[in-house]
């Protein structure tokens, strides 16, 4: 998407890395990491309050951040491409209008409804991916364009005002427990463990990860670069409207501004994950970890009291702090560190 | 309007490369489309030729139009700079707290904004020059930072601008010559000016090519380092006319700003990833989203619809400005 070259040093030096040991790779540092720092600051979250630091604090965190974690998949493919939704916003209140207009308050046809909802966002992203790719728009132009029209529609669509309401079914799945843990959290350990299987394992995700490294070398390799964009785009799309569903599922009802807390956040989770925001590098898991960093910090700071603006300077501290400790290599001495100690 | 911009599309093929060249680097194309739609507007309402819609008008369009030119500057040597939607709203309830009245307390607020902004955009250009830190992701941070700062200064709307800023910044200087026309002009004669210095040309070279422009000697960093300064300086003049116009105070006043400032800067034809536009031509990409809304209410087009046709004249105008482009290089490049 940008100027490539700020880049090209520090994917050189991660190249080099790999002289002595393979055993322990700086993404697995990484990410150990961003989990260590949430468990940290769970812990450490006791000293504030009592009721804190416990198993039900962290299937709170658990909770609300599944709904980031879901649309930061799609975000974070995208930005693995070289690339950026900013549609993501439009497309979760898409998905939640339409669930709530689609649906109506009954369970009849939910099979049907909601694979329709997911194709009609995943349009949405393809449109994006055809733009990027064929017209050779700007990412950040063309997916902030569509984001605008597509919001645009759903204001005239509900007049203003959503109606209607998600099938009971979905609002139950939403409060259900399984084996004493909520069903969303359940989801978001399937959908972790799928989003680690697709981007880092499958040769799907090497191929993305191939055309984020390098377009052109991938292009030459034989990759059909264009038609991956414009899936990837396409499943962030989708990623967005699953989360839209889920959203005015757990709410029992879609509100317009519903998606507007989750655009910049998606994109703050993958980065603080250990994304690179110029493509080719990041892990899901690093992702999910940034999200629950991100909403555990949100809740802490909430239980603490302190006033809406120093936890929004909070929240952004924190992000600037994650993105100078993995720029700066502050992980690759504490990976050297660790490697010592072998 | 889309029509209007298609029709364009052919015109410009028969004139010899040098002109299509002059269409592509300069504000040429954006100010037909202005001129266009301001022909349109006058022609659906008369009554827009009065001066007080032309002032009104204007006073509306002056902070978007100075927020991006100044994310001109960052866009121009290929980066983003999304703190512009923190730094207005920490600038303006900074103003809606510091209420001096007269001519000097507006001086002084002045000074008070626009040493905030710059110091904001030191603190990007810092990050992302000598930290080096991707503009996209650390702007991020510093965005929601500044609208933390700004919820700090001021929890709720509110605050107080003084009269003479109110009154007098959003008047006419002269009879018949509003104040935000000579601020716009003033502007423009600045970019005229910086583009041809030696900065304003590493601006350019940076975002052309960061390599040749650093083996040419450019001291790429600290140009990276300006551009962001510049910006900081620019989103401070856009809260100061901001708050004139709303005489108050809002620390979410910012928030609007983040995707129309990107929206101007596209339609104006400045190329994302640098190298290729100008302040000049965002000032009529940002002037032209503003009219565009007059001209669809008066039109009758519900408000409802207006972010249709605004997001597919943003895609249209790229998607022309980078043909022309293409049609302005030599042949034989891609």
């Amino acid at each position: 998407m940008m100027s490539s070259d700020t880049g090209t040093p520090e994917r050189s030096a991660r190249t080099e890395d790999t002289r002595t040991s393979q055993r322990i790779s700086p993404t697995v540092v990484t990410v150990a990491t961003i989990y260590g720092l949430v468990l940290v600051m769970i812990l450490a979250s006791r000293l504030i309050s009592p009721s804190f630091g416990g198993l039900s604090q962290l299937e709170t965190i658990l909770y609300l951040s599944s709904f980031l974690v879901f649309c930061a998949f799609g975000q974070g493919l995208v930005i693995l491409v070289r690339g950026l939704d900013l549609s993501v916003a439009s497309v979760i209140t898409v998905g939640g209008v339409l669930s709530a207009s689609l649906m109506d308050g009954s369970n009849t046809g939910l099979l049907h409804v909601i694979p329709t909802i997911l194709l009609a966002c995943a349009l949405i992203g393809i449109v994006n991916g055809i733009g990027v790719t064929v017209f050779n728009m700007p990412p950040f132009i063309m997916t902030m364009a569509s984001g605008i029209i597509v919001y645009s529609l759903c204001l005239g669509f509900t007049g203003g005002t959503p109606r209607g309401f998600p099938a009971p079914a979905m609002n139950d799945f939403m409060q259900a427990r399984v084996f004493g843990i909520p069903s969303p959290i359940w989801l978001l350990v399937v959908f972790a463990a799928l989003g680690t299987l697709v981007q880092s394992f499958s040769s799907f995700g090497r191929k993305l990860t191939a055309v984020g490294n390098n377009p052109e070398a991938a292009y030459v390799a034989g990759l059909p670069a264009r038609r991956l964009i414009i899936a990837v785009y396409g499943i962030s799309a989708a990623c967005a409207g699953f989360t839209g569903i889920l959203l005015a599922s757990y709410a029992n009802g879609a509100t317009l501004r519903m998606g507007d807390d989750y655009l910049l956040p998606s994109i703050a989770a993958v980065v603080v994950g250990g994304s690179s925001i110029l493509g080719g590098r990041g892990t899901f898991l690093g992702t999910v970890g940034g999200a629950m960093l991100l909403t555990t910090l949100s809740t802490i700071l909430s239980a603490l009291g302190i006033g809406q603006g120093w936890k929004t300077i909070m929240e952004g501290g924190v992000i600037l702090l994650a993105l100078i400790l993995l720029r700066n290599q502050v992980f690759d001495g504490l990976r050297a560190l660790v490697m010592r100690k072998d | 309007m889309t029509d209007a911009i298609r029709g364009r599309d052919r015109a410009p093929r028969k004139t010899p490369l040098i002109s299509i060249r002059y269409i592509a680097d300069s504000a040429f194309l954006i100010v037909v489309i202005y001129a266009l739609m301001a022909v349109i507007y006058v022609a659906v309402q008369p009554s827009a030729l009065s001066a007080y819609s032309i002032e009104s008008l204007l006073n509306n369009s002056l902070p978007l139009m100075l927020a991006a030119a100044g994310a001109t500057f960052v866009i121009l040597q290929g980066g983003f700079d999304l703190s512009v939607a923190g730094t207005i709203s920490l600038v303006n309830v900074t103003i809606a707290i510091n209420p001096h009245d007269g001519p000097g307390g507006a001086l002084w607020v002045l000074g008070i904004s626009l040493a905030i902004g710059i110091t904001v955009g030191a603190i990007n250009g810092f990050i992302v020059a000598y930290l080096r830190i991707q503009s996209i992701a650390a702007t991020l941070a510093t965005m929601i930072i500044g609208q933390g700062a700004a919820l700090i200064i001021l929890k709720a709307p509110g605050g107080s601008v003084s009269d003479f800023m109110v009154y007098g910044l959003t008047g006419s200087v002269v009879d018949r010559l509003p104040f935000a026309l000579v601020i716009a002009l003033c502007v423009m004669a600045f970019w005229t000016v910086y583009s041809r210095t030696d900065a304003g040309r590493n601006l350019m070279a940076v975002g052309q090519d960061r390599k040749a422009a650093a083996l040419s000697g450019i001291n790429v960093r600290r140009t990276e380092f300006l551009a962001f300064v510049w910006a900081g300086a620019f989103y401070a003049l856009a809260a100061y006319m901001l708050a004139a116009q709303t005489s108050t105070g809002n620390p979410a006043a910012g928030t609007p700003f983040l995707l129309l400032t990107f929206a101007a800067v596209a339609l104006g034809g400045t190329a994302f990833g640098g190298g290729r536009g100008g302040v000049t031509a965002s000032l009529f990409g940002a002037a032209t989203l503003m009219l565009m809304q007059k001209v669809l209410f008066s039109l009758g087009v519900s408000s409802f619809y207006t972010g249709v046709i605004q997001g597919l004249i943003m895609i249209a105008a790229v998607l022309f400005a980078s043909a022309v482009n293409h049609a302005a290089r030599p042949k034989g490049h891609g």
